[in-house]
């Protein structure tokens, strides 16, 4: 990274010493739904990560605790788009069940909501069934034991 | 060296950022490292072939910079067409350079 004394980046002179393959990947989020696509990549990424036998924890923090609200409704397609999209339009949290439940039986995932989060946009009592509240000891956690962290940032 | 990926989901022309990580990318490269840029969502905007960014693109790939972009984020975008030296790539490729071929990966 560039420093203010060089203005220039340094030059890495030794090969980083990593493990030969990645097994944990923790992948912090911050957008929620209809913001950006950083969620839908995430969903992308997750599921690719997961068919690689790499376990996945996910932290999600402010908007990101509402993807996994169990009260979001699948509404009906347009009419004329159904044949092409199908009837109704899923909920985030639909996608996000599935690949809680594909680590049943593979590399697992793990999404903790921040319980800050979960509290001030009033969704802590209406997170969906294997979505787990939890802290910034969590994440902390999730950092130390992780081979790759990934951070998404957030933007307008 | 260091093997370091770069994830860049903004669009290249709208953000003041953006300069950096091609600089980045660009010094990185020089240093004896070896770099790949992955755009992906609206990162892929500045690899469309005859865009203002495409031929700063075009250079860092000359330079050595893998220069990759999301086939399902270009689809979405109508783009086919890429600058020089930018290759197409899909999210498989994404968990590949993670699981396996990067050392270091930033996320934009």
């Amino acid at each position: 990274m560039p420093t203010a004394a060089t203005g220039s980046v340094s030059p890495a002179s030794t090969r980083v010493a990593t493990p030969a393959r990645v097994k944990k990947v923790a992948i912090v989020l911050a957008t929620g739904s209809y913001q950006r696509e950083a969620p839908t990549t995430v969903l992308r990424l997750v599921e690719k990560l997961l068919q690689r036998g790499v376990d996945v924890n996910v932290w999600a923090f402010e908007e990101a605790v509402t993807l996994t609200n169990r009260d979001q409704i699948d509404h009906n397609e347009p009419g004329s788009l159904q044949k092409l999209l199908g009837e109704k339009h899923p909920n985030v949290g639909r996608f996000i069940d599935q690949l809680i439940r594909a680590g049943l039986h593979g590399a697992k995932l793990d999404w903790v909501s921040c319980i800050l989060c979960v509290q001030e946009r009033g969704v802590e009592k209406h997170q969906m069934g294997g979505a787990i509240i939890g802290t910034l000891g969590d994440l902390w956690k999730f950092v130390k034991a992780a081979d790759r962290v990934i951070g998404i940032p957030t933007y307008r | 060296m260091a093997r370091y990926l770069i994830v860049d989901s903004r669009d290249l022309t709208e953000y003041t950022g953006a300069g950096f990580i091609q600089k980045a990318a660009g010094q990185l490269q020089g240093a004896g490292n070896e770099v790949t840029l992955f755009l992906i969502e609206n990162g892929v905007i500045a690899a469309r072939k005859g865009s203002d960014v495409g031929g700063k693109l075009a250079a860092l790939a000359q330079g050595g910079v893998r220069i990759v972009v999301d086939d399902v984020s270009c689809s979405a975008r109508g783009i086919s067409q890429f600058s020089d030296g930018v290759v197409s790539s899909n999210i498989d490729h994404l968990a590949d350079l993670i699981v396996e071929g990067s050392d270091k990966v930033f996320w934009y």
